[in-house]
């Protein structure tokens, strides 16, 4: 063989299936926990989920959030509670779209869409506040002129789960607890989750889960 | 327990000895051993409860090991303590969830979440997951039970902090527990909010988020804040604090725990008005006259103002300069201008006080007392202003000694104080005449004459009134030299840094380091390039030179004579007849207003240096966010200006101005760079106290009072219309309305219903005023407010008489 040995590899290849694609013409579709531009979710009688909490901006590594609080009027509550998010911003230049802001949300107002396709002519406008991150009237991402938003990219954003219990313990498994969203109602739990109805339990967590019957 | 009986006793703390004192508490001796037992109600400052149980430990005195509250339980010889016991982590699993049977889960809107001891020590001492489910107590969302602080009493654990604390150190028991069992909850009593001077620190020692303070009230989360270790400059008193901020804002200050100063402790108004720093309304840029349209201040920058300034000065000539002010500076700016003034412009005008204070010989040379002297002496002379409403901790820490009977305070004066409910005995003489009060005291054949003359005497002299000249606490201060050798002094100047700003020599006749300026150190005459012959004037002086037209230029260095001289009309005059006056500020203030040249200044939180507190005690300030705009460090204005008046201060930075300091002030030799940089500056460093002769001025005698006049008392509170506190949002609108209060005698025999609007009368002005009966103030005297918002005393008073009196007269 030779020299024609080190060609060896490349011939074979020649005859695979190719797994590119010619993006941007052809687009593959997405993982149903792909990690995309944000939205700040509203209940389903509008309030803002968003309690101002920083969190997010607590965890993020990327250090591309920014929250301040301030106290809801007593008469015109923008959240329920004392407390909402006054100012929220998050520097798209900055986001590694890790999901940490999404696992730290304690009231789930913070999800990611699969919306990646978005470019900036100036670095304000890689600067999404709080005004273009909330959902609009019907629950739906506010669309922008620079975003390309694809079917499908806005469905399913608080597809999420916690992945271990408050405890630590990395086998614990929450039940579905999440409130309603405006546009979405309840969603329904998915595969794998608790109280999926397709959902069948491996025997070593069904004892996990007598135990923790109570909680919640 | 008296310090005889202390003895050393050895406890046994998980397997090591420590040695511990006879009497302390498990808790206390395993703190100091670096074993740290969780607790929630157990506070170092404050009698012990044992209320929350979360500090219970295995000890073993010889009966086998049982559970006891360790905040509760002295030491022993031989006691075998197990804070890692697997009993103790029952119980402290138990309590824990317990506590949060009821305590809400919204940590993530709760401001203390993040710097909780709650959370805290459920992630490190509490059990995994809880068992309740059921509903848990509900009762409304913050209600505000201050101004300045609400109260969640969801949240509220019952540690009986705040309430302890309210009563045993604030003397306010104005929050109790109210109701039993599962109901028990912290309330204040109908219609009387907790309006109590030091609220904050309930905030501050609450163990949840049951308390929180307004001005903070979702500012910021703790993990987005930073902190720099500072003292407080709102008073003289110096209490060490932690200045935080968030994104280049101050957001909190919270108190620092030091031995020697405030154990922790801040007033309200030290503890919230960072707001005034964050103001809207501060000084950005320089201003200067307009000249076609002389009300306008128009902006301009900082070459021309400088220009224009250093012209004025130059114009003037040294004899008709004046320098007022000072006392909100570092004692690095304050030694830059001290040295400006003397060494370039040539004039020994100078003053930090605004004729409210003592004379900088009183002050710098009386035989000198610390705060702690303060606290273990027999008796504490006060003779002077109201301490709970000028020098609140003060007033804090003598209460503290008082009531645990460590020393007895007895007060000389004309006017109930916040110190009649722990003083031995208060005396009530006519205003003014202490001096005589005390020495009639002294020749008596009363007990408190021997007290005073056998046992240790710490006198805190002070203005009692600034209706009244400084010839009273002149006179007090001789009668105590001559009749009370042994007694040592803390005198009660109570503007921020009025004592480092004399110290670095901003006093007429003095220089930095307490020499006088017949008799500059060496190094001194080696450093400056002139020193004037002759002592300069004071600010009264210099206000009534400026009156006669005397002075052409005045600086106003961060003084407001509008509103802090006693004498408005004086001042007014002088300001008026001063060609130019050039402000150097934070704020537009009524004197500022007036100014020709404005420089603004970089305000606290955005300097770094040293401040001197009321004993002479150098502590840090340190800078925390960047100033505004084009503000300047005030040393740096004195330096440019001496540049363009040709002269070089050759300081080019506060490390420099401090080596200087330290080389020509003799009281602050052997102080050097390193010791202030070092961790020694944590309780701070006390300025050698070597007390300078004095020739005490023979003082006049008070006036007779005439049958139809009241005597006017005028003393601060601490809720009035300063700077800072017009300036902080959540304070503005503490200060009373101004209300002059008069017996209901005086009232009556007036034919004046209380409560009605009179004409007040003085040989300065006539003005409309509220009059209310009150039984506290003395026949015959009457008192107002210095400097509240509306019409101040200072209306009123004028600067030259011994007493000022009034009259009363319906509209």
């Amino acid at each position: 063989m030779g020299y024609l040995g080190g060609f060896k590899v490349t011939f074979m290849k020649l005859f695979e299936e190719r797994v590119t694609t010619e993006y941007p013409k052809e687009k593959r579709p997405k993982p149903s926990r792909f990690h995309g531009r944000h939205v700040l979710n509203r209940y389903e009688d509008g309030m803002e989920k968003c309690i101002g909490c920083e969190l997010c901006a607590g965890v993020c590594p990327a250090r591309c959030i920014y929250v301040r609080g301030a106290d809801n009027s007593e008469s015109d509550p923008v959240s329920p509670g004392e407390r909402y998010g006054y100012v929220y911003e998050i520097n798209y230049l900055r986001c590694i779209h890790c999901d940490l802001c999404v696992e730290a949300c304690p009231t789930e107002a913070i999800t990611e869409s699969k919306l990646f396709e978005f470019s900036f002519a100036n670095r304000s406008d890689a600067i999404y506040t709080k005004n273009e991150l909330v959902v609009g009237d019907d629950g739906l991402p506010q669309r922008q002129p620079w975003e390309l938003w694809h079917e499908g990219d806005d469905l399913a954003t608080s597809g999420w789960m916690r992945a271990t219990a408050s405890a630590g313990n990395p086998d614990y498994e929450n039940r579905v607890g999440w409130s309603g969203e405006l546009g979405y109602g309840t969603r329904d739990p998915e595969l794998g989750q608790h109280d999926s109805a397709s959902d069948e339990k491996p025997e070593t967590l069904a004892h996990e889960h007598d135990q923790l019957e109570d909680v919640d | 327990m008296s310090e005889q009986d202390v003895t050393e006793v050895t406890v046994t703390v998980n397997g090591t000895e420590i040695e511990a004192q006879s009497g302390e508490m498990l808790i206390a001796a395993a703190d100091r051993a670096g074993v740290h037992i969780p607790r929630f109600c157990y506070h170092e400052r404050m009698s012990s409860v044992g209320m929350c149980r979360m500090c219970l430990v295995d000890v073993d005195t010889g009966r086998g090991p049982m559970l006891q509250p360790s905040c509760m339980v002295p030491v022993s010889e031989g006691m075998i303590v197990d804070t890692e016991s697997d009993d103790t982590k029952r119980a402290q699993e138990g309590i824990l969830e317990f506590l949060l049977v009821n305590h809400p889960l919204d940590c993530p809107v709760c401001d203390k979440g993040g710097e909780c001891p709650l959370q805290d020590q459920t992630l490190a001492y509490g059990p995994g997951e809880s068992r309740f489910i059921e509903e848990k107590r509900h009762y409304e969302k913050p209600i505000p039970i201050s101004d300045l602080v609400h109260l969640d009493r969801e949240r509220c654990i019952l540690c009986d902090r705040c309430t302890r604390f309210a009563d045993e150190i604030a003397g306010d028991p104005l929050i109790q527990f109210t109701e039993r069992g599962n109901s028990t909850q912290v309330l204040t009593f109908p219609d009387e909010p907790f309006s109590s001077y030091f609220s904050g620190n309930t905030v501050q020692i609450c163990p949840v988020g049951a308390l929180t303070a307004a001005p903070y009230r979702f500012k910021a989360r703790p993990w987005d804040l930073e902190e720099n270790e500072s003292t407080c400059t709102t008073c003289s008193m110096g209490c060490r604090i932690s200045v935080q901020s968030s994104r280049n804002e101050l957001v909190r200050y919270l108190g620092v725990d030091v031995e020697s100063v405030n154990h922790g402790w801040l007033c309200d108004k030290g503890r919230f008005n960072f707001e005034a720093v964050n103001s809207d309304e501060r000084l950005t840029s320089p201003f200067v006259r307009d000249p076609d349209n002389q009300r306008q201040l128009l902006g301009t920058d900082w070459g021309s103002a400088l220009a224009s300034s250093a012209e004025a000065i130059r114009r003037a000539g040294p004899q008709k300069v004046g320098i007022i002010g000072g006392s909100r500076l570092t004692n690095e700016d304050a030694y830059a201008w001290s040295k400006f003034a003397r060494s370039v412009i040539g004039t020994d005008n100078v003053d930090a006080q605004l004729g409210d204070g003592l004379p900088a010989e009183l002050v710098l040379g009386l035989p000198p007392a610390t705060i702690a002297d303060a606290c273990e002496a027999d008796t504490v002379l006060v003779i002077g202003p109201d301490l709970k409403e000028e020098l609140a901790i003060l007033h804090l820490r003598l209460r503290g000694a008082a009531t645990k009977g460590r020393t007895q305070v007895v007060q000389i004066g004309a006017a109930t104080t916040g110190s009649d409910s722990y003083a031995q005995r208060s005396i009530r003489c006519q205003t003014g005449e202490a001096a005589k009060t005390l020495s009639e005291l002294l020749s008596s054949d009363d007990p408190l004459a021997k007290q005073l003359s056998d046992g240790s005497v710490v006198v805190i002299l002070g203005r009692s009134s600034v209706a009244e000249s400084v010839d009273p606490a002149v006179a007090t201060a001789a009668v105590i030299q001559a009749e009370l050798p042994h007694a040592t002094f803390l005198v009660a100047v109570r503007r921020g840094n009025v004592r480092g700003a004399l110290d670095m020599g901003l006093a007429p006749g003095f220089l930095p380091g307490r020499t006088r300026i017949s008799n500059p150190s060496a190094s001194l005459t080696e450093k400056w390039k002139q020193i004037p012959e002759k002592s300069g004037l004071g600010t009264s002086e210099m206000l009534q030179a400026a009156a006669a037209g005397q002075i052409e230029t005045l600086i106003l260095l961060g003084a407001d004579p509008l509103s802090d001289f006693p004498d408005r009309n004086l001042a007014a005059d002088a300001i008026q007849k001063t060609k130019t006056v050039i402000a150097i500020d934070n704020f537009a203030t009524s004197s500022v207003a007036q100014a020709d040249i404005v420089l603004p200044a970089t305000a606290y939180g955005e300097q770094s240096g040293t401040t001197t507190n009321i004993e002479g005690r150098i502590s840090r300030v340190a800078q925390k966010i960047t100033s505004p705009g084009s503000t300047r460090d005030d040393w740096m204005i004195a330096t440019e200006l001496a540049w363009r008046l040709g002269g070089d201060l050759e300081l080019t930075s506060k490390e420099d101005i401090w080596r200087e300091i330290e080389q020509v002030a003799p009281s602050h030799a052997g102080i050097t760079l390193e010791r202030v940089q070092s961790s020694e500056m944590f309780e701070g460093i006390l300025v050698q106290q070597s007390s300078i002769d004095l020739a005490l001025p023979v003082p006049k005698d008070t006036p007779v009072a005439d049958g139809y006049g009241l005597r006017l008392i005028s003393g601060r509170k601490l809720w009035d219309a300063a700077t800072t506190t017009e300036q902080s949002p959540s304070l503005r609108h503490l200060a009373e309305s101004p209300s002059i209060k008069v017996h209901p005698n005086d009232l009556q025999r007036l034919g004046i219903p209380s409560g009605t609007e009179v004409r007040v009368i003085s040989t300065r002005a006539t003005e409309n005023l509220t009059v209310t009966a009150d039984d506290n103030v003395q026949r015959g005297t009457a008192i107002l407010p210095f400097n509240q918002p509306g019409v101040g005393a200072n209306r009123f008073i004028d600067a030259t008489a011994v007493i000022n009196d009034i009259r009363i007269e319906t509209l």
